[in-house]
């Protein structure tokens, strides 16, 4: 295990300001601000580190984009959403060392020359905002963050905004949204947010982990990241593992770490002394790994990339033998079509059929096409929408049907009298998500988890 | 409609803030919270504290799943129902809590309107799994105990 980022979350007391100062809090920052922008802005870069909450885009790079205009404010939004099913790893770090979540902040926003920040966090995250309020109080009563941080002559406030309960939300133009009290219908793109971000301001998103390895770089040095890890991927990883495992939890290791050795090690191997099945390694918006795909790989972009899935938000979600991957795949489809914000249309219609679809054939109901016409749905649904929900929707679906087939298979019933599209036709919509209304209101829940104890 | 401490947090946002639309999702939490429903009353009533259209208040609401147009109960159980919570058989958990609260098949509130048991997405504590809420406590795993624990409340 590592412990570049955890190294003191264990203890409660970390929680308060003296002792986490007596340990270190806030160097890093200190450290920034005797630097020029641009000088940590290279720093971080030189560490090579990589956007954690989902696509693994250069933090130093994205900052590097940001150049204000005369007369501009610029905004740093930390992005404290972590909605994506399996992940939990932002609860685990801003509950056990918020501080650290506030250097990070105050260290991104000193770099990019933003004087304003808000730390936006899912509305479930309310008790976390009480204690990020209260590391907030803190900092500002001891001078770190405000006017004058650290006596430096930069000044900072950041604010705390909590959710109502959307997905969407957590994606940065949705987050955006949601911050400007509307709506989070995600904007289309370009512009950017580093240009049009935030009321139209440049504006940075990062999520939690992001700005907490930032805050640990300053502290340390780039070199002390960068000598973690792989090439292309440096430092360490938080992955939140749940599921069939013994010790569901959220764990710190140094990235190229060897998965099975993870699960069998850190998660304490599966449990009830059942086999790997599958395994979920980023958050349901990636494409599931047989047991046998996963045993070669190691916890890092790359390797997970060239078993065609990612390291994601490292939401790791591990499934046991026995679990029913449609259903469980039905489960992902329904929570698509439930948080798809409505705003384009092969996102809204589409995850809401592949659900039905799903339904369906879990219900027995299911024509011969259904599988195909899942595929097919996917098809039209990526690439071809707004925000990134509408492809995360579609890898689970393929992955799960290419992967386990067989499973799916036995549920598609011999042929019968007319084909999927005739049966459901082009009927009244409700307005959201396919199935025309009064068969929506036919079609029978799927009764409880099949048999499978976990 | 609202108590002077929840009127204060929405001013202190306020006047935080570039301007009063900024303040709308903290009205809309805080209202929630108070009313245990933003209907049609508390949305004129959000418009006119905040100086917006109703219909832009309306459209808001409808949009955050926590912000609910029929009345919830004094309390709110989320149980989570994403896919950890789910394999283990989080429905069923749902189920008997609504059993020793009393509240009927089909609704979510019991008949004294103490508690709203809900099931809800992935809620970010899928390491205690079957994962749960009381009103904004994290009360997962939710075993036999948890459950009387929420019960007797
Ligand atoms: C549908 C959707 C949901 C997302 N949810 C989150 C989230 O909850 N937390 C997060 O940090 N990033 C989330 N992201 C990624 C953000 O859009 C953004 O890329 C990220 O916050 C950037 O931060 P990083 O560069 O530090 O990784 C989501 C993206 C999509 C498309
Ligand atoms: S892809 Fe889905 S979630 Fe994203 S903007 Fe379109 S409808 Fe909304
Ligand atoms: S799936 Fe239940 S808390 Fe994440």
């Amino acid at each position: 295990m590592a412990d570049f980022l955890t190294r003191h979350t264990k203890d409660p007391a970390q929680k308060k300001l003296d002792t986490a100062r007596g340990r270190g809090a806030y160097e890093g920052f200190r450290r920034a601000l005797a630097m020029s922008r641009q000088e940590v802005v290279a720093e971080i870069d030189a560490s090579g580190l990589r956007g954690r909450g989902g696509a693994g885009f250069p933090t130093g790079r994205k900052w590097s984009f940001i150049h204000a205009k005369e007369g501009q404010s610029v905004y740093l939004l930390c992005n404290a959403d972590e909605s994506e099913p399996g992940t939990f790893k932002d609860h685990h770090l801003m509950t056990f060392d918020p501080h650290l979540v506030l250097e990070g902040v105050a260290v991104g926003a000193y770099a990019i020359g933003a004087h304003r920040a808000y730390i936006y966090l899912r509305g479930e995250y309310a008790s976390i905002a009480e204690t990020l309020a209260a590391a907030l109080r803190e900092a500002t009563a001891a001078g770190i963050i405000g006017q004058s941080c650290l006596g430096s002559g930069y000044d900072l406030s950041v604010g705390l905004q909590l959710g109502a309960g959307a997905y969407i939300c957590g994606e940065e133009t949705g987050l955006i949204q949601s911050l400007e009290g509307k709506r989070a219908y995600p904007r289309v793109r370009p512009p950017f947010p580093a240009v049009h971000g935030f009321l139209r301001e440049p504006t940075v998103v990062n999520n939690v982990e992001t700005l907490a390895c930032a805050a640990r770089i300053m502290a340390e040095g780039a070199e002390a990241f960068a000598r973690l890890g792989t090439r292309q991927s440096a430092g360490t990883k938080l992955i939140s593992v749940s599921g069939a495992v013994e010790r569901p939890g959220v764990y710190e290791v140094e990235m190229g770490y060897p998965l099975m050795q993870f699960l069998s090690h850190e998660a304490g191997g599966i449990s009830g002394g059942r086999r790997l099945k599958a395994i979920i390694p980023g958050g349901t918006s990636v494409p599931v790994l047989t047991a046998e795909e996963a045993a070669p790989l190691t916890i890092d972009y790359e390797s997970m990339l060239s078993a065609g899935t990612m390291l994601g938000s490292g939401g790791m979600i591990v499934f046991g033998d026995g679990t029913s991957m449609p259903h469980a795949l039905l489960r992902i489809a329904e929570f698509y079509a439930h948080e798809s914000c409505g705003e384009c249309t092969p996102c809204r219609e589409g995850t809401g059929w592949m659900a039905w679809v799903l339904r369906r054939l879990l219900a027995g109901e299911g024509s011969p096409g259904d599988l195909g016409l899942l595929l097919r749905v996917g098809d039209n649904i990526e690439g071809r929408t707004i925000c990134g929900l509408g492809d995360a929707s579609v890898q689970p679906v393929r992955s799960f049907i290419r992967k386990f087939r067989q499973e799916f298979e036995a549920l598609a019933p011999l042929p019968v009298a007319f084909p999927a599209w005739q049966l459901h036709g082009h009927g009244p919509r409700t307005g959201r998500f396919g199935p025309p209304v009064e068969e929506a209101a036919q079609s029978q829940p799927v009764e409880g988890p099949p048999d499978y104890v976990l | 409609m609202l108590t002077s401490e929840g009127l204060e947090e929405i001013e202190a946002t306020r006047a935080e803030e570039p301007s009063a639309r900024h303040a709308l999702l903290t009205a809309l939490r805080v209202t929630q919270r108070e009313r245990h429903k933003v209907g049609p009353e508390e949305i004129e009533y959000i418009a006119g504290l905040l100086g917006l259209s109703p219909a832009i208040v309306e459209g808001v609401a409808r949009f955050y799943d926590q912000i609910t147009a029929s009345p919830t109960g004094q309390h709110i159980v989320r149980v989570c129902g994403g896919i950890t919570c789910y394999l283990s058989q989080s429905d069923r958990v749902a189920q008997d809590l609504k059993g020793f609260l009393g509240i009927a098949d089909g609704e979510e509130t019991s008949p004294d309107g103490e508690f709203t048991v809900r099931l809800v997405e992935c809620i970010g504590d899928c390491d205690h799994a079957p994962a749960g809420m009381l009103d904004d406590r994290f009360v997962g795993p939710l075993d036999e105990r948890a459950l009387r624990t929420i019960s007797e409340r």
